[in-house]
């Protein structure tokens, strides 16, 4: 077949397509895979009083930190499936995030008794905390790779960790909603550990999965 | 954006590629709306351009030259949702063909060096001449279920709409398109497999 000819058969298959439609797709998958893993979390974890919980600091201080880390996982992705297009300044934030939360931690260690910095490091979940994370973090993260390969990543396996850091974010804000942990040191390593290792997950499985 | 902009290795005028984008852009663009036209127009000149960009990072008598162009081209016609229409359309074009191109290198186990450039080195010369092919389209559209094979054949050779075909084939003009496009995929998909 000619090149003439393939040019002929591609202007065949021409559809309108509707302007911000990336933006789309990647909000659908993360509300898609969000569902599972809310599902997941009220149906087999069980929320805590959530009624009670919305009224601590503590509450919000891990939703905002994980939340945070969730929407620039998502800017990341959204700018390396768009080829031509630099990552921006996302990765600075997603980084300048994660040291602020590492200082409040370490900050709230340092200034409690020398008995008491176990205990509130560790917690009564830190076993579970962050695998429980990953597992989570499975179902968005298959949802925003079956939308990323509709798009155009360039950097394989650079967008696969970046998948596996909005999913492992989201997770964790989602998770939030059953872990009645208090502590910023508790969040700073365990939650961040979840996080990193879905981030793992996709750096390691973006390269094979990403490519088109 | 900066990360292109630092690089000094500017292959033509500025003003000159101002002007190719001028002139793609509003063709990209027309074709995300639907235009048959506008897509082929656009398809027909960056294959001269990738023609010409790959003839000159991979020498022009492999003969893997053309399998690589109809290969992005295929990637520009199913990769197109992904262009943002508030940018600009050469980078974006340049960057798939890169892609495309250290893809493809990688798959040949060759050294991948591919210089990140500005988009002006893919849209230095067009080359008009099509080139031999090492993997023959036709052959492999022959793998097809003959429902899909025979639209296709209806389409290209015989001119038909893709309407016109679907009525010839007693199928919808709505499963017709779907049709038509998941060959297209697995015609994608095909080629990238010949050429591993």
């Amino acid at each position: 077949m000619r090149t003439t000819d393939l040019i002929e058969l591609l202007a065949h298959d021409v559809r309108a397509t509707p302007p911000g439609i990336v933006n789309r797709r990647l909000l659908a998958a993360l509300v898609a895979g969000g569902l599972v893993t809310l599902a997941i979390v009220a149906l087999g974890l069980r929320c805590q009083p959530l009624l009670a919980a919305a009224h601590q600091p503590w509450f919000w201080m891990k939703a905002t930190y994980t939340g945070l880390l969730a929407l620039t996982g998502a800017v990341i992705v959204r700018r390396l499936s768009i080829p031509g297009t630099g990552v921006g300044a996302a990765p600075l934030a997603t980084g300048v995030v994660i040291l602020a939360m590492l200082a409040i931690g370490t900050g709230q260690i340092l200034s409690a008794a020398p008995a008491g910095r176990l205990p509130l490091w560790l917690g009564h979940t830190w076993k579970v905390c962050s695998p429980l994370i990953l597992l989570l973090a499975i179902p968005i993260y298959a949802c925003l790779v079956a939308a990323i390969r509709g798009l155009a990543p360039t950097r394989p396996v650079l967008t696969g960790a970046a998948a596996g850091l909005a999913a492992g974010a989201l997770a964790a804000t989602l998770y939030g909603l059953h872990c009645p942990e208090q502590a910023a040191a508790f969040v700073a390593t365990w939650y961040t550990l979840g996080i990193a290792a879905a981030t793992a997950l996709g750096a390691m499985t973006g390269g094979r999965l990403l490519r088109w | 954006m900066l990360r292109l902009a630092r690089r000094e290795r500017v292959e033509l005028p500025v003003p000159q590629q101002d002007q190719t984008e001028e002139r793609l852009r509003p063709l990209m663009i027309r074709s995300l709306e639907g235009d048959p036209g506008a897509h082929r127009q656009l398809l027909a000149v960056l294959g001269r351009y990738l023609r010409g960009y790959f003839a000159r990072r991979i020498g022009s008598t492999t003969g893997e030259v053309e399998d690589l162009v109809q290969e992005t081209l295929l990637a520009v016609h199913l990769k197109r949702e992904s262009y943002d229409r508030s940018l600009p359309f050469t980078p974006w074009a340049y960057a798939l063909a890169r892609y495309k191109l250290i893809d493809h290198l990688r798959r040949r186990n060759r050294s991948y060096q591919v210089p990140l450039e500005d988009a002006g080195a893919l849209f230095a010369a067009e080359d008009t001449e099509e080139g031999a092919l090492r993997t023959d389209l036709d052959r492999l559209l022959q793998r097809l279920p003959d429902r899909q094979r025979s639209l296709i054949e209806d389409v290209k050779l015989k001119g038909l709409s893709v309407e016109e075909a679907a009525q010839k084939r007693g199928v919808t003009a709505v499963s017709a398109r779907v049709m038509l496009h998941r060959s297209l995929k697995w015609l994608n998909q095909a080629l990238r497999n010949e050429n591993d």
